[in-house]
């Protein structure tokens, strides 16, 4: 089963990945990193997504309806060189994080990488 | 009509040129690469070669309740793993072992155990800590935390809450219901928080109910008292009678004085 650490180096593995994070968003704390960041900080770049992250969360817009899953799956930011996608994990305990990864634009398969993050994010905290 | 709501202060970022130790103590046995148990007024460090493996407080729920609270885990095999380990964090280590819940829900939860209680056990104390060299502290499967990355992910979430309404009282005392002059919208983990609002849980305690880190709920408690939702109970007791008045200045040497004055001007 995989721990924080291999389930960053698997998404590492997506093709165009450059960097890979857990963040908790209620703190902004990065739990976990691999590859580079933007601007080259991790902490920074935690605390920013985090920001992101739970204003998508806490802001009834974005909510499916029903309870007990996370509010919002995913949230995807693109710009003219790079994709962002933020994953909410779904954990059986009260927590607040997700995975965020980094992915270039040219070689990055947005859709896929959507899937397999989703699948990753499964498998941290169900096995 | 629109709702304007005033969006929340930004989350801050580490200092990373921030020299100031929270605890030189701790610093010290960082340098060192000490291992044994650092015991503070608010919890406990558990050091394993100068890193935090493990961390204990009375008032952040434990991995126990985490794991317990929503089912993740059922309390008996929780009690199961405890009997047979010295410590929470050697039971945790055993249910990795056995398989009974998967590897990352296990360090997500003992990272963020460890960031709460060490939240805590940082806070500033009216009596000095004390630390036990002891060998029992080791670094084992789970994940542990640098010193310096406690230090100062717990200056950061001072700074957090600070920002996000600067009066601690909500912190520790009981809480109670307020009026809001204009119903600001509130959230459904704030809501959760809210309806455990009785006059006598603290935020703490609310945590505890919940089966939540107590950070995050003090980051909710913090939030809805700027909203007007919450406030703290006023204590009981009486506010102390103001301090005697100094005692008369009989012969100030007047002179002298002015005469330093002029000089540390002069410089």
């Amino acid at each position: 089963m995989p721990g924080i650490d291999e389930c960053l180096l698997e998404a590492m593995r997506l093709p165009g990945a450059r960097g890979a994070a857990l963040v908790d968003w209620t703190s902004g704390l990065a739990l976990g990193t691999v590859g580079e960041a933007p601007g080259g900080d991790h902490e920074t770049t935690a605390a920013e997504a985090a920001e992101l992250a739970r204003m998508a969360a806490e802001h009834g817009a974005f909510a499916a309806p029903g309870d007990g899953r996370p509010p919002v799956e995913d949230v995807i930011v693109s710009n003219h060189d790079s994709y962002h996608l933020l994953r909410f994990v779904d954990t059986s305990f009260d927590s607040s994080v997700f995975l965020h990864l980094w992915l270039g634009r040219e070689e990055g398969n947005l859709a896929l990488a959507r899937i397999r993050l989703g699948e990753m994010a499964s498998r941290l905290v169900l096995g | 009509m629109t709702v304007v709501q005033i969006p929340p202060p930004p989350l801050p970022v580490r200092d990373r040129t921030a020299g100031r130790a929270l605890s030189p103590m701790l610093t010290r046995l960082a340098e060192e690469r000490a291992t044994g148990v650092l015991v503070r007024e608010h919890g406990t460090l558990y050091l394993a070669e100068g890193r935090v493996v493990h961390a204990e407080s009375p008032l952040a729920p434990g991995l126990d309740v985490l794991l317990t609270a929503h089912g993740t885990l059922a309390t008996a095999a929780w009690q199961r793993a405890a009997a047979q380990a010295a410590g929470p964090l050697h039971a945790a280590e055993l249910l990795l072992e056995t398989g009974l819940l998967p590897t990352g829900a296990l360090e997500l939860c003992q990272l963020d155990a460890v960031y709460d209680a060490g939240y805590f056990a940082l806070a500033p104390s009216s009596t000095p800590g004390h630390f036990r060299y002891d060998h029992t502290p080791r670094i084992g499967p789970l994940p542990s935390v640098p010193v310096v990355a406690l230090e100062r992910e717990t200056l950061r979430r001072r700074l957090l809450l600070h920002r996000l309404w600067s009066d601690p009282a909500a912190d520790s005392a009981p809480l109670i219901r307020a009026d809001p002059a204009r119903a600001a919208p509130v959230t459904p983990r704030q809501r959760a928080v809210l309806d455990r609002v009785d006059g006598v849980r603290t935020a703490t305690g609310i945590a505890r109910n919940l089966g939540r880190q107590a950070f995050h709920t003090l980051v909710d408690v913090r939030r809805l008292a700027a909203a007007g939702h919450v406030a703290p109970l006023a204590p009981l007791v009486a506010e102390p009678p103001p301090p005697p008045p100094p005692p008369p200045v009989t012969d100030p040497d007047i002179a002298l004085l002015k005469r330093l004055r002029d000089a540390l001007e002069a410089l």
